[in-house]
């Protein structure tokens, strides 16, 4: 069965952030210097070809754009200055809207009117519950949890966890179909990889065998912990984490926001001054992502500072503006943005290795030979 | 000469270690200065060297030698040098012999023992020879000072112009109505960007400006006689009311410029005349030239929104793979332009209508001369999209579905994307033709013009001696020779002229001296080597009355022989022989090899 060329694509991905698809004339020397293509997973040259002849179908069951980390070293040996590595990046993108059903994530990436409406809607959303809805302000003490009850909070909470966890997690669906093909897993296969998943979401140690990126890793390592940290303490300990007194909590509070900001800081300076090959090119994805997670973690800890600085309203109205910043980043940017890599890079690289088993298994069961 | 008593200086070239790393040169010179009347047998290092030459010098002066032998490299790179050495020693040059013991001898075999044992038996035939050696001249004959130019292309033009320079008369004998050639047609050429027509416009000005050129056009030539310095060619010239005159032209040399023309596709080749919407590449640069950058480009009424060009139509076929032509055979060479013109042609259609979108689909890109990288370069960038095949597996033209987005289908197996099979739907396939050689007429046939397995014509030596063909006064300029750009086409051509000058503007021309003679006392005048003999007038029979008998007798013109040696073979009273290599040389080198043969030593 042969494979249809279209030609549209090229202008498609370019859309999505690739700059000159087209330069490219496929020698192999980004596949050959790069140290996580192997086996049978080697990139970034066939995904390039795929793009340049428009094989969709093929490039979106391809695995590889989400085994590549960027470290850049395609990009800095291409003789056609083709940017492999911004290529993967756009590709990766470009799957995220690929994967979701909702059209959503190909509206906030091509379009900036969407991007910054969206998180602005989502935004006056959450400013117009809290004028509609929020407790008395007290205004001789600070009082947070009165002014907004965080036994609310909570179930507010869980219903945008719900939410973006169906959006996320119906779209993780569509890649796994995609990744997977016709290739059958039985539930064992599956069951017996899950390490795999879950080491990977928590280390991204593949990265660490990329040449250059150790720094990278390791920072990259410290926001996750850090984002880790939050994620729990605003899910499951928030009505100990949410106080008007003092909780043990808060220190890894303290230890979650440092990182945050120190990290996010780090990746916009490093964007700005365009000294690696990871922060070279930017997409206005990638800032509205990395200034979204840096406001959030500093409105936070300035409520933080304001309450124990015993300053009522100013507490308050920082408090509207944190869920203000850290809803929009969340609802949005976890099931149709950049962050949803944080469950696609894992997942792909777990259906990898179940497809890779799938496939032996089927293999050994028909080398059997037939005795009678 | 007889009277003389012969003296042989023998010389032995170790050629650095070239031939001494294998053949025992000592003993070489040995066994060849003990046989009868070697005066000198000598080795030395580098024999083409100065000091080389000059022992042959002093040997002859001191020694009072008048045969040389030298055992060397190939009579090709020094058999001349060798010779003036002779001549600076006071002897005739072709009182010389040369053996080649390097390249038929120490290169080419394993065993020392064995090729020492060669070159013993080579040199020692050499001597037999060299003894029956006479004193020769070189035949001068007077030329006539006009060259012809076959072919009113760029190749012909540039020739003409630089003949001028020279103040020779040329006439140029143009088949069609008007100058020029392809180039005039090839919109603009690479890697320039300049017009072809302009090109063509300015060589025509300037060849219109001289008084020494004559222009036939419509003009065929018929036929040709004659030998380097005085040919005379037959020439039909169309005139005005449709009626031919008949012209002979004399020249004393002959540039044939004849050039190619583009392959053209077999019924059904990648859906060629199949399809209306596949075309070659000079057909499409002429839709492209003739279609207004405000209109829309359409071919055969259809708008044309993508486009495949197809590399490798009837060039470096293979054999099982494609077919030949009947009564030609298959086009095995590169026609090095087409890499270039295709990726330029791409590139002007895209830069022309941006939202043409357009395939190559390559075996190879050769992409090979100064600034034509950039070419390929320039038509990736602006994003031409590669895919490349195997000679085996050719891409497949078909008709598309009425409702796909193209008229037509290719299905390729992508050499790019692993070898998958590829499906591209286009609105026009270009078929990226090579050159076969433009037939050259009559001229071919009535000079024995050598052509090579391709049917391009043939030069001596494609290094050694690139333009000049192995009928003396015959020289090639352009395409005839095979396929080339313009550049080098007009380089070919300017070569040629100078070749020609050289030939042209000293008035008369010198011939080698190895043609028939014949011994008047033995000749019968049968005529029988008369009826053997390939070239027209280089034998006759002779009749004279002499003491009241009628006596026959053969006759050479020494101008036309060959010395193909067709006549010795069959004369029944060996009464005709080549000079410088007569039977009796031959006798005395069968016999000087096979009398006492050469004992191998084991190495």
């Amino acid at each position: 069965m042969s494979l249809r060329a279209d030609p549209t694509l090229i202008s498609e991905i370019e859309r999505f952030g690739a700059a000159d698809v087209s330069a490219c004339f496929n020698c192999g020397n980004c596949t050959a210097i790069c140290p996580l293509s192997k086996g049978e997973t080697v990139f970034p040259r066939k995904v390039i070809r795929y793009l340049q002849l428009g094989l969709t179908e093929k490039l979106e069951a391809s695995p590889e754009p989400w085994l590549c980390y960027y470290c850049g070293e395609c990009s800095e040996t291409c003789p056609r200055e083709a940017n492999p590595g911004e290529i993967m990046m756009a590709t990766r993108r470009w799957l995220i809207s690929r994967y979701d059903w909702t059209g959503i994530a190909r509206k906030l990436y091509t379009s900036k009117v969407w991007e910054v409406g969206l998180t602005l809607a989502v935004s006056l959303f959450v400013v117009l519950l809290f004028v509609l809805f929020h407790g008395p302000m007290l205004t001789d003490r600070v009082s947070l949890n009165t002014f907004a009850p965080v036994k609310w909070v909570e179930y507010g909470d869980w219903i945008m966890a719900a939410t973006l966890s169906f959006f996320l997690l119906t779209n993780a669906w569509r890649l796994r179909r995609f990744v997977m093909g016709d290739v059958r897993a039985g539930p064992s296969i599956y069951l017996s990889e899950i390490s795999t998943f879950l080491s990977h979401a928590m280390t991204q140690k593949r990265w660490r065998e990329c040449d250059h990126s150790r720094m990278h890793w390791l920072k990259h390592f410290l926001l996750v912990t850090g984002y880790a940290t939050m994620l729990i303490l605003i899910m499951v300990l928030l009505r100990w984490f949410q106080t008007d007194g003092w909780n043990v909590t808060s220190l890894f509070g303290y230890y979650a926001t440092a990182v945050l900001l120190y990290v996010s800081a780090d990746m916009m300076i490093g964007r700005l001054r365009k000294r690696h090959e990871i922060h070279r090119h930017s997409h206005p994805t990638d800032w509205m992502f990395l200034i979204l997670l840096f406001l959030t973690s500093l409105t936070g800890i300035l409520v933080h500072l304001l309450r124990m600085g015993g300053m009522p309203v100013p507490t308050y109205v920082m408090y509207v503006i944190h869920l203000a910043v850290a809803v929009p980043m969340l609802v949005v940017e976890v099931p149709f943005g950049k962050w949803a890599h944080l469950l696609y890079r894992p997942l792909v690289i777990y259906l990898v290795t179940v497809k890779a088993k799938a496939k032996s298994t089927v293999e050994a069961t028909e080398t059997v030979p037939v005795t009678t | 000469m007889n009277s003389e008593e012969v003296k042989i200086g023998v010389y032995i070239c170790h050629c650095g270690g070239n031939i001494s790393d294998k053949v025992d040169v000592e003993k070489v010179a040995e066994d060849a200065g003990n046989l009868p009347d070697v005066t000198v047998s000598r080795t030395y290092t580098f024999m083409c060297a100065d000091p080389g030459q000059e022992l042959i010098v002093e040997d002859i002066e001191k020694h009072g030698l008048n045969r040389i032998v030298v055992a060397s490299c190939s009579p090709s790179l020094h058999e001349t040098t060798f010779r003036s050495a002779v001549v600076r020693g006071g002897l005739n040059q072709f009182l010389y012999e040369h053996v080649n013991i390097r390249e038929q001898v120490s290169w080419v075999h394993a065993s020392t023992g064995e090729a020492t044992a060669k070159a013993t038996t080579l040199v020692r035939a050499a001597i037999a020879r060299v003894r029956h050696h006479e004193p020769l001249s070189l035949i001068r004959v007077g030329a006539t000072s006009r060259a012809l130019v076959l072919g009113g292309g760029v190749a012909g033009l540039r020739a003409a112009l630089d003949l001028a320079v020279y103040g020779l008369p040329v006439t140029i004998v143009e088949k069609s109505s008007r100058l020029g050639g392809q180039v005039a047609e090839f919109g603009t050429v690479f890697p320039t960007g300049e017009s072809g027509a302009e090109l063509v416009r300015t060589l025509v000005r300037d060849v219109s400006a001289l008084e020494e050129i004559t222009v036939l056009t419509g003009a065929r030539v018929t036929g040709a006689t004659g030998y380097v310095g005085n040919f005379t060619v037959m020439v039909e010239q169309e005139r005005g009311d449709g009626s031919t005159e008949d012209l002979e032209i004399p020249a004393g040399a002959v540039i044939v410029a004849t050039g190619s023309r583009p392959y053209e596709p077999d019924m059904g080749e990648f859906g060629f005349g199949q399809f209306p919407e596949v075309v070659t590449l000079p057909d499409f640069i002429q839709i492209l030239n003739e279609t207004r950058a405000d209109g829309d480009l359409t071919v055969n009424g259809k708008m044309i929104r993508r486009a495949a060009f197809i590399h490798c139509v009837g060039s470096r076929q293979i054999e099982g793979i494609q077919k030949p032509k009947p009564g030609r055979p298959l086009n095995e060479n590169c026609s090095r332009i087409c890499c270039t013109a295709t990726l330029k042609a791409e590139s002007d259609l895209i830069e022309k209508f941006p939202g043409v979108f357009v395939y190559d689909l390559y075996r190879d890109i050769r992409t090979y001369g100064r600034n034509h990288e950039e070419i390929y370069e320039r038509a990736s960038r602006d994003g031409v999209s590669f895919l490349c095949y195997e000679p085996a597996t050719p891409p497949v033209v078909t008709m598309a579905a009425p409702d796909d987005t193209g008229n037509l289908l290719i299905t390729v197996k992508d050499n790019l994307t692993a070898g998958m099979e590829i499906e591209v739907a286009v609105d026009l396939v270009v078929l990226a033709v090579g050159m076969e050689p433009a037939d050259v007429g009559p001229l071919a046939e009535s000079l024995k013009l050598p052509a090579g397995a391709d049917g391009f014509l043939q030069e001596v030596h494609p290094k050694l001696r690139p333009v000049e063909m192995a009928v003396a006064g015959v020289v090639l300029a352009g395409t005839c020779q095979s396929p080339r750009d313009i550049e080098e086409s007009c380089a070919s051509a300017s070569a040629a002229a100078v070749k020609v000058a050289g030939l042209l503007t000293r008035g008369h021309v010198d011939l080698e001296p190895y043609v028939a003679r014949v011994n008047a006392d033995r000749c019968e005048g049968t005529g029988i080597c008369l009826s053997q003999c390939e070239y027209d007038g280089a034998l006759k029979i002779v009749e004279s009355v002499i003491d009241g008998r009628a006596i026959r007798k053969a006759v050479v013109n020494e101008a036309l022989c060959t010395g193909c040696g067709a006549c010795v073979a069959v004369c029944p009273t060996r009464a005709i022989d080549i000079n410088g290599w007569t039977l009796d040389q031959f006798e005395a080198m069968v016999d000087a090899m096979c009398a006492d043969p050469v004992e191998v030593a084991s190495d």
